[in-house]
């Protein structure tokens, strides 16, 4: 499965078809959110660093 | 004396909206109906994003799908508030839709103008805020900032914004997008009434269940306190890269008349706004699967795409940016530990042209849309106070610095706000259309 037809299926499970004439668009903007999932999934966090769901600071 | 202020901003909004398109509805019926309550706004017109709650209309949030919501019971709390400190509300203001947006842009009302150029956009998503105040059809607007919302705008028409504390004031009656980083705030042509309105609005709300329950702190008092004493510095490295010149030269500006020699580097902004930008395509994609599944040939396409893309996210990314926020957080406020107020820009350019679709930060041609947000993102992304002064490097159109401190202490970023307007190196001109 190559990453395009990933992000098809993934969408699908949330029961989205993604119409062909927006497909490239969409894949440009997941690209962009990888990309900067990457950045965030390369610092090293320890296993007890705390989740922020409701934020208050 | 207060009709008179209304019936003067409806003036100008009959005059000036047909070209910068701010306005979506102009309530001029029910403004010339109140009679304004004594109190420390009273009389003084201001009008609302279109995804704040009024009475009599449907919330549309910049949206086509929600023109056909039922109209709403209640007025948003924040309006309830301006009004019962004596303002008067005037309209809705246009947006991007569903405020995924910095560029003022919208596919369903046309694009907010920006009043210094109407060629160039207003900013966004709170697009018609930025307008409404340059353009003088209000001295006084409210916005959301979900990652610079209310920032880029105040940056692009040149106009006082604030960006409070997360959790401060109540968002109960307004449309959202990413419930983790929503914020509401005022824009203004002064500072003065940029903190009337902020005191006017605080206040715990049991209809906001995100909001703090901290108790009110009234800054219009102490707004003439000046900066004297304070530790300040620019931020360097991430916010001094990128940014066209005249960004760099408004931050220096401001830094000359605040007389601000230290520099500090940001912890890890870049992984910040990263941080932010995942958290915001998932959690934006999960609000409006249901809207995703039905109709999704009715959104604007530019924001249907950018959800859609949303929804392919995996969860473990989104779980790893969360607890990522909670470690950049504990190093912002370490760094406000021996700092007071820090100074960066709040866009990288000034205002682009309407439909433009890149920009170049730090040599690279990149998507526009999602960039205008590059300095604002790693703030809100841990909720910090922030005012945003307009400031004219050059005899072209203004750009943004943004003041920034530790959570809580707005008093401090209006402090400053209104020292560089006393001193005016801050100001808002008035466009021309």
């Amino acid at each position: 499965m190559t990453p395009d037809d990933a992000v098809s299926a993934a969408v699908a499970l949330s029961g989205v078809t993604i119409d062909p004439a927006w497909h490239s668009s969409v894949l440009t903007n997941f690209n962009a959110i990888a990309a900067a999932a990457n950045l965030v999934l390369a610092f090293p966090l320890e296993d007890m660093a705390e989740y922020a769901p409701v934020f208050s600071p | 004396m207060s009709g008179s202020q209304v019936d003067a901003a409806l003036a100008v909004i009959a005059a000036q909206n047909p070209v910068i398109n701010a306005f979506t509805d102009v309530l001029a019926d029910r403004a010339r109906g109140i009679v304004p309550t004594p109190g420390p706004l009273a009389g003084v017109p201001f009008a609302v994003k279109n995804l704040f709650d009024i009475v009599g209309l449907p919330t549309r949030a910049g949206s086509l799908m929600n023109r056909t919501h039922p109209p709403a019971a209640q007025d948003a709390t924040l309006i309830e508030r301006l009004e019962g400190a004596g303002a008067v509300l005037v309209g809705a203001l246009n947006m991007g839709e569903y405020a995924y947006d910095f560029t003022g842009e919208n596919a369903h009302d046309g694009p907010s103008r920006n009043p210094h150029d109407p060629t160039r956009m207003a900013g966004g998503s709170s697009g018609g805020s930025g307008a409404a105040v340059a353009a003088g059809m209000v001295p006084l607007a409210l916005g959301s900032d979900t990652n610079g919302s209310i920032r880029v705008p105040a940056s692009f028409c040149g106009v006082f914004g604030l960006k409070p504390t997360y959790g401060r004031l109540s968002r109960a009656g307004t449309f959202p997008f990413v419930s983790s980083f929503d914020h509401l705030g005022p824009l203004a042509r002064s500072t003065s009434l940029l903190a009337l309105a902020y005191d006017a609005m605080q206040g715990p709300d049991p209809r906001d269940p995100a909001q703090s329950r901290r108790p009110k702190e009234p800054v219009s008092a102490r707004l003439d306190l000046g900066v004297a004493g304070l530790r300040m510095a620019v931020a360097g490295g991430y916010f001094a890269r990128g940014g066209a010149p005249e960004a760099n030269a408004a931050t220096r500006m401001v830094a000359d008349a605040l007389d601000v020699t230290a520099e500090i580097e940001w912890p890890e902004a870049a992984r910040a706004r990263a941080a932010a930008y995942v958290i915001t395509a998932s959690e934006g994609a999960a609000l409006h699967l249901d809207r995703l599944r039905a109709t999704p040939e009715l959104f604007d396409p530019d924001t249907r795409d950018r959800l859609i893309a949303g929804l392919a996210i995996p969860a473990a990314w989104v779980s790893r940016a969360q607890r990522f926020r909670r470690w950049y957080y504990d190093r912002v406020c370490a760094l406000f530990e021996n700092v007071d107020l820090v100074l960066a820009p709040a866009t990288p350019i000034r205002a682009p042209l309407l439909g433009q679709k890149t920009l170049e930060l730090d040599g690279v041609t990149v998507p526009l849309r999602p960039s205008l947000g590059v300095y604002t993102q790693p703030l809100s992304f841990v909720g910090l106070p922030v005012a945003v002064v307009p400031v004219w490097p050059d005899g072209g159109l203004p750009i943004g610095v943004q003041l920034i401190a530790a959570p809580w202490r707005e008093d401090l970023v209006l402090r400053a706000a209104a020292r560089l307007e006393a001193l005016g190196v801050a100001r808002v001109d008035r466009g021309r259309s």
